[in-house]
């Protein structure tokens, strides 16, 4: 028993409780908060949580990019975008019946789960075959292979979602504003000096006081 | 074994490749093309999926006609079945092309994006009817339900369309979910994902507990995705919400793939299941019809009706799901033939709204007869084809569907949709009814161009039409339900 | 014998029907009647062509499908032909008819404003007799059954703003829908019985199904044979107007008078007939069947002359001679002398024919009155008519040597020598029948051609002989009325030509008997019948007419008030009439009645309908709450039924 207390093992399955309690509590605390900073700082609390699940399965490259990714890049815009849209955050008011309803939902299906899978699952937990790569083994290469020929078509498709997002997205918010004026490079070039830039007015000579009036 | 891709495997899923391409062009097109001139725009979007329809004909006629060619290390499946989906797809496609032209002109809001946002749903709906992996059919899904957002979202400067597509998406993310959910419960009880070997696996499992749950998830998904009930108040909002060009999408095409997502997932890799889905599927089946038929009766908005009305259909659909191998090829023939009716009645509804007039209240149709007898006459048969008064394929497809179920003795459920849907054949005689015997409101003329006329007649016309051709469609859908 | 002929025989008048149909108004009354008469004159030579053929043995017996209609499982239903010698001769007798009755049309309608839908109809009638005639099947033969009356619906009616033609076609139609039911049933039992409609392939099964039994109410077994023979008997009732359900063929005069000796003497009454000599090996099965034949007929044969006698409509006079006759016919069936039936419906549809358009010549020299009481002496203006109405009128009370001497006696000799249960009785019907028949024929004969002249001042100046195209089918069709007994008794009847179509048993061959121990030869059998007893009655007949008629008219008005009782039961034909209004049509009257105000207006309507849609109203006002429009309703309805389900079919 002691000497299971001290081995890798117990020490991977430790930490895998751990990390999962932090993820399960940030995930909940990012519904729960009514301050969309906190929910915010709370989901990237989960985001770390996560890769750390992942570095526990020696699945490094996939938790860096996790980190790096999610964290650096879209949960700052996040961030940028929560923090410049200037939203007033309401006082908690305690429990609204709709989170009374939402609980009772959520503890049924708690309940169901547990009544189905409680039993089945829990013997069934991996304690031994723990993953353990060799030494030198590349996590790059292993998911750069399988995405590029067993899950190419999937792989390709994404990129395709990828678009069209891209393309929806820009198509919803992109306006035109009329009252803008903006130089126009291209037909600055082709203005010609004859016609363009210089109109010669014909005028007539000035008649004494005879000054005014539309012509 | 993990391969790379080659020719041979590039070959078979060419229709794919044509519709991308396409999108991708007229993508590019459109920010040159100005909205009064959409014609080119039109034009390459048909010309791409006639490409692609010629492209599947010609590898369905093939020697591989009955064969099943699964390429991609087992993402993709060409078979016998999705060459008939996929081609019931470009047709109606093709429509609902000809069809928003004129809708997306009235309304000045003809941009290209409109047209490529399409084609990269219809790609997804491809993907749905041929992925032969949970991830590749799920995929497809989310490129057609992200497509299908931002369509419904389209006129952005409608408050209506807005709210709708928030709802939908929010639901549909709710239901990816699920459907996610369900997935990673079956992989965790299986151990894979493509659809032979979690077939295969689940026949040699006793661990049915943990199978069936995940199962109940993944219904949630396809149950959504159809619009079936309870899973289908999005349905209403969103049609009556979205542009009506949208509308006439997302109630086609897209219910079509749902099918195929359905029989993939229900019917050929959880067969072994088929007991526990079968009581979901008829619960779901009863409350479709029942739902969709007594809601419609409250409504005065014609995209609303024909909302609830396809709930109605979608249950009709699914209760052959229940009976079968000839219950599948039975909802295989409803699927397509209601595809070809709903993207007729959307079309009516497009063809008489024109500049600054929406029609869709059911009173925009009084008096149709009057303005126009030849348009009312092209209404009758739609709605007389949806109620499923013969000899219009309506019917035919509704007999079909009874005949699978009754042959297995489901006698009670079959007898529970006869009634309602005589229930529902009120609110489409209410229809008929105000065209002919009410006074007309209005004297708009109808002014759509003489093609999309011309085709719309086609269109309503095969309400007839397909008559001839019910022994031999039929007989695609069973050998496409034997081949799977 | 090849299928294009036969295809040609049907399909011509079917033709004609329909371009005169469609295409009157453009061709004209000239072109229609053109047109039509000579769709029928094709079919007429060919039919004759055919027969004659079959005579010589020149062509075989063709039996045929020529399209397969639809299959369903084992049973094929199909579109065929079956050309044997009874069909043949039915071909031939209904063509020449026709194509009579086309040509007196010309003149008898020719300026009724329906003229070019009068010889649609008529044409559309000769292609459905075709069918029934030439079917190889009982679905056709069925097809051929509803087609001819449809056709006779819509031609006793053809004057649609007279209101007792639409009564009578609507007694018409009515009456043969019960028939029809019989027929129906037979139709459906065979089916059953035999898994095929196809007439040799069932025929083929019969030895099997002899001793069969079936039983409809428990506890009652019924032969499987004597149902069916029954129920398509009924059938035969039906459109052959055998009593109880004769009453709509004196109605049907109302139609004009081409089509009363079309469809309403020669042709369509016949197909029961022509239906249940067809059927004659079924038949030959039942004796019990086979007596209910005979005794209806019997029935028929007598009563209905008997009513003959007091009628004053000339054209009533003559459908009573009809029921009459039909009345014989039946009981040759009913004796298994199916040849001797066919005889006299062969002699019986030229002489009939003949009598009806002769009554039709007199008719429009009298403008369109019927009325005998005010005719008289017309043998000096229409004496073309007059000669031919008087043989029609002698082949009718079967004076030797004309046809329906030969035809008649044959079946009055039939039913004496049978043995059948009840045949006795059949004979003294039949026997006496040759009295009445005498005796209204010649009443008839001498009221309107003899005797003062009681019509109209107005009328008298305008009496005179029909034109040619009325006279010319009278002339044409008295020949065969004469001649058609001596030349053909020998071999339709002794010579075996209908052997291939129908089936006696030897027991019940009662024709062949007659043959072996009385016939030899046509002239010797008119000497005999010289000596017989149908003879001497059929004189005293004749006798007792031109004794009142022509010497006494007074002994008619005082017989008129002393057998009161007799003579109103008479006037009320025995009160079927009466009887089927009050009771049958009535009763059915009252209970639709009491059905659409009790059980329709108020429990289906009231309760049913438009309780349960304003019950789906309201279901759907307390469910359309759930449609509330906010995204976390929609959420919550989602989970609650993923929760739902997995409770209720996972755990």
């Amino acid at each position: 028993m002691l000497e299971y207390l001290v081995s890798a093992e117990f020490y991977q399955i430790m930490l895998f409780y751990v990390y999962s309690f932090i993820l399960l509590g940030a995930a909940m605390a990012v519904v729960t908060m009514r301050n969309s900073i906190y929910s915010a700082l709370f989901l990237i609390l989960s985001f770390f949580s996560a890769a750390a699940l992942w570095l526990l399965l020696e699945a490094e490259f996939l938790a860096l990019t996790l980190v790096l990714v999610y964290v650096g890049a879209v949960m700052v815009l996040f961030l940028f975008v929560i923090m410049m849209l200037d939203i007033k955050v309401k006082p908690n008011k305690g429990m609204s019946s709709y989170t009374k309803v939402g609980l009772f939902v959520a503890l049924l299906m708690l309940v169901e789960m547990m009544m189905l899978l409680g039993k089945k699952l829990i013997p069934a937990l991996p304690q031994d075959d723990l993953v353990k790569h060799i030494k030198g083994h590349s996590n790059v290469k292993e998911v750069a292979e399988s995405l590029y020929t067993q899950y190419v078509l999937p792989f390709e498709l994404a990129s395709v979602i990828l678009l069209v997002a891209i393309v929806a997205a820009i198509l919803l918010t992109l306006r035109k504003r009329k009252d803008y004026n903006h130089v126009k490079p291209e037909s600055q070039v082709h203005v010609k000096a004859t016609n363009n830039r210089m109109r010669v007015v014909k005028m007539e000579a000035e008649k004494g006081n005879d000054i005014g009036g539309d012509s | 074994m993990n391969s790379i891709l080659g020719w041979s495997e590039l070959t078979p899923i060419l229709p794919e490749l044509i519709i991308l391409a396409t999108a991708c062009i007229v993508l590019v097109l459109g920010l040159f093309t100005s909205s009064e001139k959409g014609g080119l725009l039109v034009l390459t979007s048909i010309v791409g999926v006639v490409f692609a329809a010629i492209t599947t004909a010609k590898f369905h006629m093939g020697d591989h006609e009955l064969t099943r060619q699964v390429l991609f290390n087992g993402n993709f499946v060409r078979d016998y079945m999705g060459d008939i989906l996929k081609i019931a797809v470009y047709a109606v496609m093709l429509f609902v092309f000809i069809y928003s032209k004129q809708y997306l002109r009235d309304k000045n809001i003809f941009k290209g994006e409109f047209f490529a946002l399409m084609l990269f749903g219809m790609l997804g709906i491809m993907i749905m009817i041929s992925g032969y992996n949970y991830i590749t059919l799920y995929l497809g899904l989310e490129l057609l339900a992200l497509s299908s957002y931002a369509l419904v979202a389209y006129d952005r400067d409608n408050m209506q369309s807005n709210e709708s597509a928030m709802k939908y998406f929010i639901l549909g993310a709710i239901a990816s979910g699920m459907l996610l959910y369900g997935m990673s419960m079956i992989y965790g009880a299986v151990g894979t994902l493509q659809i032979d070997h979690v077939a295969l696996q689940v026949s040699n499992t006793n661990n049915t507990m943990l199978l069936s749950f995940g199962l109940v998830f993944i219904m949630v998904g396809v149950a959504f995705k159809l619009g079936a009930a309870p899973f289908h108040m999005w349905v209403p909002d969103v049609y009556q919400g979205a542009p009506t060009a949208t509308t006439l999408f997302i109630s086609s095409a897209p219910k079509i793939a749902a099918f195929a997502f359905a029989i993939r997932l229900l019917a050929q890799s959880l067969e072994g299941l088929f007991d526990n889905w079968q009581h979901i599927i008829s619960v779901i089946a009863m409350l479709s019809i029942i739902i969709g038929n007594l809601f419609a009766l409250q409504q005065d908005n014609i995209k609303r009706l024909f909302a609830y009305s396809t709930i109605s259909h979608i249950g009709f659909m699914l209760l052959g799901f229940v009976g079968g191998i000839d219950g599948y090829a039975a909802s295989m023939f409803y699927i397509i033939t209601y595809a070809l009716m709903s993207v007729a009645g959307f079309g009516m509804i497009i063809i008489l709204s024109c500049k600054g007039f929406e029609a869709e209240k059911i009173s925009d149709f009084k008096g149709l007869n009057q303005r126009n007898a030849w348009f009312a006459f092209m209404m009758l048969l739609i709605v007389a084809s949806m109620a499923g008064f013969p000899p219009l394929i309506g019917f035919f497809s509704k007999l079909v569907v009874l005949k699978a179920i009754v042959d297995q003795g489901y006698y009670v459920m079959a007898g529970i949709a006869v009634v309602f849907a005589v229930i529902g054949s009120f609110y489409y005689l209410k229809i008929i009814k105000v065209m002919y015997f009410d006074e007309s409101e209005s004297d708009q003329e109808i002014t759509a161009g003489f093609d999309v006329k011309s085709i719309l007649s086609f269109n309503a016309l095969l309400q007839l039409g397909l008559l001839l051709f019910i022994p031999s469609i039929l007989s695609y859908c069973i050998k496409a339900i034997e081949t799977l | 014998m090849s299928m294009n002929i036969l295809l040609i025989i049907a399909l011509s008048p079917l033709v004609g029907a329909i371009i005169a149909g469609f295409f009157g108004r453009k061709i004209g009354k000239i072109g229609s009647h053109l047109v039509t008469i000579a769709s029928v004159a094709v079919s007429c030579i060919l039919s004759i062509q055919v027969l004659m053929g079959l005579v010589n043995g020149e062509f075989t017996v063709f039996n045929q499908n020529v399209y397969s209609w639809m299959v369903t499982g084992d049973v094929s239903l199909n579109v065929g032909f079956l050309v044997d010698s009874l069909t043949a001769l039915m071909m031939s007798v209904v063509t020449f008819v026709s194509l009579m009755v086309h040509i007196y049309t010309i003149g008898y309608m020719h300026d009724d404003p329906g003229y070019q839908r009068f010889f649609s109809y008529i044409s559309l009638f000769t292609f459905a007799m075709l069918m029934l005639v030439m079917s190889n099947n009982f679905l056709q033969l069925f097809f051929g059954w509803e087609a001819v009356g449809l056709v006779s619906y819509l031609l006793i009616g053809f004057w649609f703003k007279k209101e007792t033609a639409i009564f009578a076609n609507m007694k018409a139609f009515l009456v043969n829908r019960v028939g029809d039911f019989g027929f129906l049933i037979g139709i459906a039992a065979v089916m059953m019985a035999f898994g095929t409609l196809d007439y040799s392939e069932v025929f083929a099964q019969l030895p099997q199904f002899a001793d069969k039994t079936i039983s409809i109410f428990p506890g009652v077994e019924w032969s499987l044979m004597t149902f069916i023979a029954i129920a398509l008997f009924i059938g035969a009732m039906g459109k052959s107007a055998q009593a109880p359900l004769h009453v709509w063929l004196p109605d049907s005069m109302e139609g004009p008078t081409p089509i009363s000796a079309l469809i309403h003497a020669a042709t369509m009454v016949t197909a029961g007939i022509f239906m249940v000599s067809r059927m004659s090996p079924i038949f030959e099965m039942s004796d019990t069947a086979l007596s209910f034949v005979m005794l209806i007929g019997a029935f028929t044969a007598f009563f209905m002359g008997l009513i003959g006698i007091v009628q004053n409509d000339i054209k009533r006079v003559v459908a009573y001679s009809t029921l009459s006759q039909l009345g014989y016919m039946t009981v040759a069936l009913g004796v298994s002398a199916y040849s001797a039936a066919i005889f006299h419906l062969m002699t019986h549809a030229f002489f009939k024919a003949l009598l009806f358009l002769g009554a039709g010549s007199v008719i429009i020299a009298m403008h369109h009155k019927q009325d005998m009481s005010e005719m008289g002496g017309l043998k000096k203006y229409m004496f073309i008519t007059f000669i031919t109405m008087w043989i029609g009128t002698l082949a009718l009370t079967g004076f030797p040597g004309f046809s329906g001497f030969f035809s008649k006696d044959i079946i009055i000799e039939a039913t004496h020598l049978s043995d059948r249960w009840g045949s006795s009785v059949a004979y003294i019907a039949v026997l006496f029948g040759v009295f009445i028949t005498a005796l209204y024929s010649f009443r008839l004969l001498y009221l309107t051609f003899h005797g003062k002249e009681k019509m109209d001042n107005h009328t008298k100046e305008h009496l005179k002989e029909s034109p040619w195209v009325v006279t010319l089918p009278l002339v044409l069709l008295a020949i065969p009325s004469i001649a058609i007994g001596w030349m053909t008794i020998e071999p339709i009847l002794f010579g075996g030509f209908l052997s291939d179509a129908i089936h006696v048993l030897p027991q019940n061959d009662v024709v062949k008997e007659i043959g072996q121990e009385h016939f030899h030869g046509a002239g010797s059998f008119v000497l005999h019948g010289l000596t017989q007893l149908p003879f001497f009655l059929a004189l005293a007949g004749f006798a007792l007419a031109s004794y009142i008629y022509l010497k006494k008219i007074s002994i008619a008005d005082n017989a008129k008030k002393t057998f009161r009782p007799i003579y109103d039961l008479l006037q009320n034909k025995y009160g079927f009439d009466d009887f089927n209004q009050k009771y049958i049509a009535g009763g059915l009257v009252s209970l639709g009645n009491l059905l659409w105000k009790w059980s329709d207006s108020k429990l289906i309507d009231g309760l049913i309908v438009n309780g349960s849609a304003k019950l789906v109203n309201k279901i759907s006002k307390v469910f359309r709450g759930f449609q509330s429009g906010y995204i976390y309703h929609y959420a919550l309805v989602m989970a609650v039924a993923v929760i739902l389900f997995i409770g209720v079919h996972v755990i």
